[in-house]
């Protein structure tokens, strides 16, 4: 039988069909047959169209409102992810232009940077368990924004060296950070040196005579203002020890160099 | 203003929350929730019977309408048409999860049949926020009496056979097909002026 030649019983079929009363193998007929034929298909479509409009016609009830709270911790979790996901991406690509002794001091500080985020979370985790829910939310996204504004601080480290003795081992971390302008010396080795005398950082440029880029103290960590151009060209970095407080840049280093080595512009 | 007037600025105003939307804009669905929750609820509610349930369907059914918003203009449908087919969907799946799970659900669905049938309750069909195509299947879908509009209704909305409403109405099944097929009659006639 062509369905399309009985407009009633087709009309009354696809109304079956959209209310899906229609079931079995006179539903599975009727499928095969709007496969084919065009008009059967159309009418199919008319009257799911017309059913749809079911569900716009419900009472309306009020949801409790912690539906909207749920909805909303869901898209913080979703953004949660996109930026951890994005992190990863971006250190990936680092870690993958890097030659192999950087990468891997690259990875190590991808490490200590994910550590300080996964302690900022567990305390933004902490404090929320602590509290009522409504309080969560208002200190979630205070901790939320802190963490963001932690991000934009967050160093954008454009050069890079490691600082080897005459034997080469590793002493000095030192990195410049082109946001803030600082560069950040780290010792990594157990140098000491007497408490009469001063570590002095060079710039030795492939032409001209050393530039002094600061002296170090006693401290695990030193940051010293520099400007850009004051490292940029800047094949190699030396420390020599000088007299307590350094001595003028201008001589140039008066005591023996004990560590040593290549700036390395990071390729981003 | 005519009624059909509001209904289009209705339409123009949820569509171009989802326009927002598809541009990560959580603003927009802050006032879209706010705007249809209420009406979704009801539908959710209306399908699955029970409160808490409704809730996960309509928190599921809202996420899955902020991811999908950018497809919204591809449906061709009135927004609120597209929100209630994605809310439907969802709450049914949600009864199949939980029936495959277990077997309480026929039971539950009982409580909420018996007042309505029985009662011979009218439950008008609620046009807020309904689309234009809405409106029609409400004029006509009114002209029913209730038992009839009340089967109709809930083999759509809950996609159960002739067997299913008459297990779950407790009513014979001869009783169940005769309602459709007058229901349905009547709907078609009135439906055939529509359009």
């Amino acid at each position: 039988m062509n369905l399309s030649k009985y407009p009633q019983t087709l009309d009354r079929l696809a109304a079956n069909y959209a209310l899906g009363t229609l079931r079995g193998g006179a539903r599975r007929r009727f499928e095969s047959i709007s496969r084919e034929n065009a008009t059967v298909r159309a009418a199919a479509l008319v009257w799911q169209g017309r059913l749809s409009g079911m569900t716009e016609l419900q009472s309306p009830i009020l949801p409790a409102p912690a539906v909207w709270t749920r909805i909303q911790n869901m898209l913080q979790a979703e953004r949660d992810a996109v930026a951890m996901q994005l992190a990863r991406q971006s250190a990936q690509t680092k870690n993958g232009r890097s030659t192999s002794w950087q990468s891997s001091i690259w990875q190590g500080l991808w490490i200590w940077r994910g550590a300080a985020a996964a302690g900022a979370l567990a305390t933004v985790l902490a404090v929320v368990t602590g509290f009522g829910l409504r309080d969560q939310l208002d200190i979630r996204g205070k901790q939320v924004d802190e963490l963001s504004a932690q991000l934009k601080v967050a160093p954008k480290i454009e050069y890079v060296a490691v600082l080897v003795d005459a034997k080469s081992a590793e002493t000095m971390l030192v990195t410049f950070d082109s946001k803030s302008q600082n560069l950040v010396l780290q010792r990594v080795g157990d140098y000491q040196e007497a408490s009469d005398k001063s570590l002095q950082l060079w710039a030795l440029p492939s032409a001209g005579s050393p530039r002094s880029l600061g002296v170090l103290g006693g401290d695990k960590v030193l940051r010293l203002a520099t400007a850009e151009g004051d490292v940029k060209q800047v094949p190699t970095l030396a420390i020599s020890l000088e007299p307590k407080g350094g001595v003028p840049s201008a001589g140039g280093p008066t005591g023996p160099v004990l560590f040593k080595g290549a700036l390395i512009q990071k390729v981003i | 203003m005519t009624l059909m007037d509001m209904t289009l600025n209705n339409d123009t105003d949820l569509m171009n929350l989802l326009d927002r939307m598809a541009d990560s804009d959580e603003s927009a669905l802050k006032a879209l929730y706010d705007a249809t929750s209420p009406k979704l609820f009801g539908l959710a509610l209306r399908v699955v019977n029970k409160r808490e349930w409704a809730e996960d369907v309509l928190q599921e059914a809202f996420m899955y309408i902020w991811r999908s918003a950018a497809d919204y203009r591809a449906s061709l449908s009135p927004p609120m048409a597209w929100m209630g087919l994605i809310v439907r969907s969802r709450a049914l799946d949600f009864l199949r999860r939980r029936a495959s799970e277990r077997l309480h659900v026929t039971q539950e669905l009982d409580d909420y049949l018996s007042d309505t049938i029985e009662g011979d309750a009218p439950n008008p069909m609620n046009t807020a926020l309904a689309s234009e195509q809405a409106w029609a299947l409400q004029q006509c879908m009114n002209q029913l009496d209730n038992k009839q509009r009340e089967v109709v209704s809930l083999a759509y909305l809950r996609d159960l056979s002739h067997s299913d409403l008459a297990e779950q109405l407790k009513l014979p099944l001869g009783t169940v097909k005769t309602w459709i097929r007058r229901g349905l009659e009547q709907l078609r006639g009135c439906m055939a002026r529509f359009a």
